[in-house]
């Protein structure tokens, strides 16, 4: 095997490799078919480098193009979206592999590898895999510098090497685009979102619905506090409102039909900032009870539920304020009031004459809604995420039955008991508590943080919380749920929770991927204009930002224009040079002048007379013959010596005598 | 049009430059860049990118396609380095027959601690040769230009040029080195070989080898045969030597261009290169007589040379005696 074929096998390797590379970031996200016709794609494309097999023709190529057109087509409905879009640009990539061995077929695959980079980037910005985007961008690069130039001979790890200090160089400008690049409000078009997101809350909640968030330690969203943390039994971060009770599943009602009562905030008030993450239910948790909320779309419902107008797929940042105490002296509007007392009266028989006892000895409200926890208490309810499953009349076989269930079924009865009491309640779903991150100074509230609870209207006081769950099990509002229930979570997840030094090393990467997520991924206009604030640009706008980002340009660019400068030999003479005319100058002063064709050591041999300035003169010269005719370059150490003898040499009080060469 | 706008071009980046003496370094005041047709589809690609990050507002998309437009301004900047402070030693070239290519060889120098990769060199309208200047190292390239017509033939101007690291962006310069191919007439005709009067005739024309004496000595230049390099003394540590060769027992022989009656002035320069060549390869003392130019009875590779560069001239500039 020649040379050049041999560079142009290698060529070859690295542009099959990037394609590969960039088609295996989109596993998980395009289907795994894709991506194996990917792999054979590379493989057979190697074995015909080798030429160990044939490309495929022309016809073959173009009804596989057809045929795999037809089946994405068929598969997404849509050659649009992201995921569709990704998986067509993977099957075309193949077929441009198996087109050709020019250098223009190799150039569009390493462009496809490039793109493909970027549409993994769209599809998932998670910390864990940027490095692998770090390494793809790395491994395009060094084919692209062989698809340039296959035929220059330049070892693999010279060309590695070489694009490595590129992108390096790269770096700092990219970070300062990325800082300063003006960043769009809205979109220019909008793609089909198929992500399948995690499913959050629902808006309905039958026995049993909310253990399956209950066994995920999966982060739901992350809370900045501004000042003080609420105390633990404090912290209820506000999900779906449920008012409609059907006898075994509570529902959202359809329909505004609320009036919204005049509340009263009490209390110390709580500024914070949620992080989101990726959801696809309209609800955006907040710290009950929400006063206001800076959250672009989204809306505060007359029951205080944060609901975004459309469900958000991707990560969201927002702020909002909230106090844990509410009052409300109003009365209830008579159409809430047969909403949120209204039952289905043939279902749970027994639930209901119980409630109808409880009531009728109960001087008030408090005393009997007191009552009714008290019977929770002392009535040999156990917390278990592992309930048996209830019947139709869920309240009575829960109460009288079973006895055995986590939030959803106490509150359910509970509210339950207290309609059927007359007394208006409603079901609030949501998070209990949350994980100090003391590393990144949030609360994380997981999946398993989820919650429900009842809110209970007492005229004078307005809604007022009762946590029936705190009653029966205390310790689920103080400690998290793989405390309570040692069963609970998977195996390394409990792993996790037994040893400090692991939950320490996971808080502290959390608390990076909690950085990434808010200072990289969620980086916009607004965090552009808050960095123009802090580097104390009065009145930030996007006039500002393009004065910035030209001066850092134009800095990037002086400083790499300069080192690549200082590479390039000057043009003038060098160091060692500069000293030695210094010194024929000196020389030339007391009388010695060097005649053009003199070498330094005919001059040297020209300097006639026996004084110590003549003697080191002709030691400097040999010297600089030595150092620059020598069989190694000087070190900059001798550079500098020569330098200092050549500035230490002072001429001899008579003038040196020299003869004029022959 | 296309045309008109190149020559422009050409002419004004030839009074800008002015005429190139070698040696030289390239500076930056003569090098251009712009970027290549891959480099433009980087360009396009990249802002396909950049729209995508956008419109999804995607972070880590964008820092993608920043840290790639970084990529090509660096490809930009290394372009430029590797052709910065690259220098042309100089320039030579080997007589050739019309019909031949002639090769030009230029020596290029790289005095920075890197090599420098793809540089390719083109005469204007030849096909160009990529080569790599090694760090701190000369080296010499060899490029072949056709040369159809005999005659002094200028090389007009040189391009050097790469597309080095990535092929984004393609970097060159012009070198206008006043340089003359000389170009032989290309050996043709089918008359007998003459004989100078009063030789002696009827010997066989002999092959130069072994059994002849050589005459003298001459420092090796690039195109002789190994074959006639003198071993011996080389490794005796003497530098590279050729042997030059006597004929003692060949034919004399005078090429008279009078005598070629019947013949247009090419044909019968045509058939005296072809005369010489056969001659001289025979290792024969042999003569060229000229209109107002006359070769005495001679040997060697230096009359050869010297015979054959006249009939290459010929009419074209006033004949000025050897």
């Amino acid at each position: 095997m020649n040379e050049p074929t041999a560079r142009l096998r290698r060529a070859t390797h690295w542009v099959i490799g990037a394609y590969v590379g960039g088609a295996l970031l989109h596993l998980g996200q395009v289907p795994l078919w894709v991506i194996v016709m990917a792999c054979c794609g590379g493989l057979w494309a190697l074995a015909a480098a080798h030429g160990r097999a044939r490309l495929p023709g022309r016809i073959f190529k173009l009804s596989l193009t057809v045929a795999l057109t037809g089946t994405v087509l068929a598969m997404f409905h849509t050659l649009n979206g992201l995921n569709a879009g990704s998986a067509l640009l993977v099957l075309m990539g193949a077929i441009k592999l198996l087109e050709g061995r020019s250098r223009r077929d190799r150039l569009i695959v390493v462009g496809v590898a490039f793109y493909l980079l970027i549409a993994a980037c769209l599809g998932s910005q998670e910390l864990v895999r940027s490095p692998l985007y770090l390494l793809q961008a790395w491994v395009c690069c060094t084919a692209l510098l062989f698809a340039a130039h296959p035929e220059a001979p330049m070892p693999p790890l010279m060309a590695a090497r070489f694009s490595a200090r590129s992108l390096a160089l790269a770096l700092p400008l990219a970070l300062l685009l990325f800082a300063l690049f003006p960043r769009l409000s809205g979109s220019f078009w909008s793609l089909g979102n198929d992500s399948s997101a995690q499913t959050g809350l629902s808006d309905t909640m039958s026995p049993g619905s909310i253990s399956e968030l209950g066994n995920s330690v999966d982060p739901v969203f992350r809370v900045w506090f501004a000042g003080a943390l609420p105390p633990p039994q404090e912290r209820y971060w506000r999900g779906p409102v449920l008012h409609d009770f059907d006898g075994y599943t509570w529902t959202r009602s359809h329909g505004a039909f609320y009036q919204a009562e005049t509340l009263h905030f009490l209390g110390p008030e709580y500024r914070y900032q949620i992080r989101l993450e990726p959801d696809s239910t309209p609800w955006w948790p907040a710290l009950d009870t929400v006063q206001s909320a800076t959250a672009r779309g989204t809306s505060i419902t007359p029951d205080r539920q944060l609901v975004a107008y459309r469900p958000v797929h991707d990560a969201v940042t927002y702020s909002a304020v909230s106090h844990t105490a509410t009052e409300s002296r109003d009365v209830l509007s008579r159409i809430a009031r047969r909403f949120d007392a209204d039952y289905p009266r043939q279902r749970n028989p027994r639930s209901q004459a119980l409630a109808a006892r409880l009531r009728a000895a109960a001087p008030d409200v408090p005393a009997f809604v007191n009552s009714v926890l008290n019977l929770f208490r002392d009535g040999h309810f156990e917390y278990t995420l592992t309930p048996p499953l209830l019947d139709l009349n869920s309240v009575d076989d829960f109460l009288f039955n079973t006895r055995r269930g986590f939030c959803g079924h106490f509150a359910s009865a509970f509210a339950m008991l207290m309609r059927a009491g007359g007394v208006p309640a409603r079901v609030v779903t949501g998070y209990q508590g949350g994980e100090w991150n003391p590393i990144g100074g949030y609360l994380l509230i997981r999946r398993s943080d989820a919650h429900a609870w009842v809110e209970v209207w007492e005229d004078g006081r307005g809604w007022v919380r009762v946590d029936p769950t705190a009653v029966v099990a205390p310790e689920r509002l103080r400690r998290g749920i793989l405390d309570l229930l040692p069963g609970a979570g998977s195996v390394p997840e409990r792993l996790l929770h037994q040893f400090s030094w692991l939950q320490q090393g996971h808080q502290a990467w959390d608390a990076l991927n909690a950085w990434w997520s808010t200072q990289v991924v969620a980086y916009n206009y607004g965090s552009q204009l808050r960095l123009l604030d802090r580097l104390g640009f009065g009145d930030p706008g996007w006039q500002q930002l393009g004065w910035l980002l030209a001066a850092a340009v134009s800095v990037w660019l002086l400083v790499v224009g300069w080192q690549f400068g200082r590479l390039a030999p000057a043009s003038g003479p060098d160091r060692l040079a500069r000293a030695y005319l210094r010194l024929c100058a000196r020389l030339a002063r007391t009388g010695a002048l060097r005649l053009a064709h003199q070498g330094p050591l005919a001059y040297a041999a020209s300097i006639a007379g026996p004084s110590q300035p003549a003697q080191q003169a002709r030691e400097l010269l040999s010297l600089y013959a030595h150092l620059r005719y020598g069989r190694v370059a000087p070190s900059a150490a001798q550079l500098r010596e020569f330098e200092r003898r050549v500035s230490r040499w002072r001429p001899p009080r008579r003038r040196v005598r020299g003869s004029p060469g022959k | 049009m296309r045309a008109f706008l190149q020559r422009r071009m050409a002419a004004w980046i030839r009074r800008r430059q002015g005429p190139d003496r070698l040696p030289i370094t390239l500076q930056r005041r003569r090098l251009y860049i712009v970027p290549t047709r891959t480099g433009v589809a980087f360009g396009a690609l990249l802002f396909m990118m950049l729209i995508a990050g956008l419109n999804y507002a995607n972070s880590l998309a964008l820092l993608v396609t920043f840290l790639l437009a970084g990529l090509a301004l660096v490809a930009m900047h290394a372009c430029h380095r590797n052709l910065l402070g690259l220098g042309v030693l100089e320039l030579s070239s080997q007589d050739s027959f019309a019909g031949e290519q002639a090769a030009l060889q230029l020596r290029l120098t790289n005095s920075t601690a890197q090599a420098r990769l793809g540089i390719e060199l083109e005469p204007e309208g030849h096909s160009s040769v990529t080569c790599t200047a090694p760090a701190n190292d000369a080296t010499l390239v060899t490029l072949h230009i056709a040369t159809p017509r005999r005659g002094a033939v200028p090389i007009g101007r040189l391009r050097i040029m790469t597309t080095w690291p990535f092929g984004l962006f393609r970097a060159w310069t012009w070198l206008h080195v006043a340089h003359d191919l000389t170009v032989y007439p290309r050996p043709a005709g089918h008359r007998p070989l003459p004989l100078a009067a009063g030789s002696r005739s009827g010997t066989a024309p002999r092959e130069s080898g072994e059994a002849d004496e050589w005459a003298t000595l001459r420092p090796f230049r690039d195109g002789d045969s190994p074959r006639q390099v003198a071993w011996k003394a080389y490794a005796r540590g003497a530098p590279l030597l050729v042997k030059e060769y006597t004929a003692s027992g060949g034919a004399e022989r005078l090429f008279e261009f009078a005598a070629l009656a019947g013949l247009d002035t090419e044909q019968r320069l045509s058939q005296l290169s072809r005369w010489i060549v056969k001659s001289a390869a025979d290792g024969e003392r042999f003569g060229l007589s000229l209109p107002r130019q006359l070769f005495d009875l001679d040997y060697g590779q230096a009359h050869r040379q010297r015979c054959l560069r006249a009939l290459a001239l010929f009419g074209t500039e006033a004949p000025a005696g050897e």
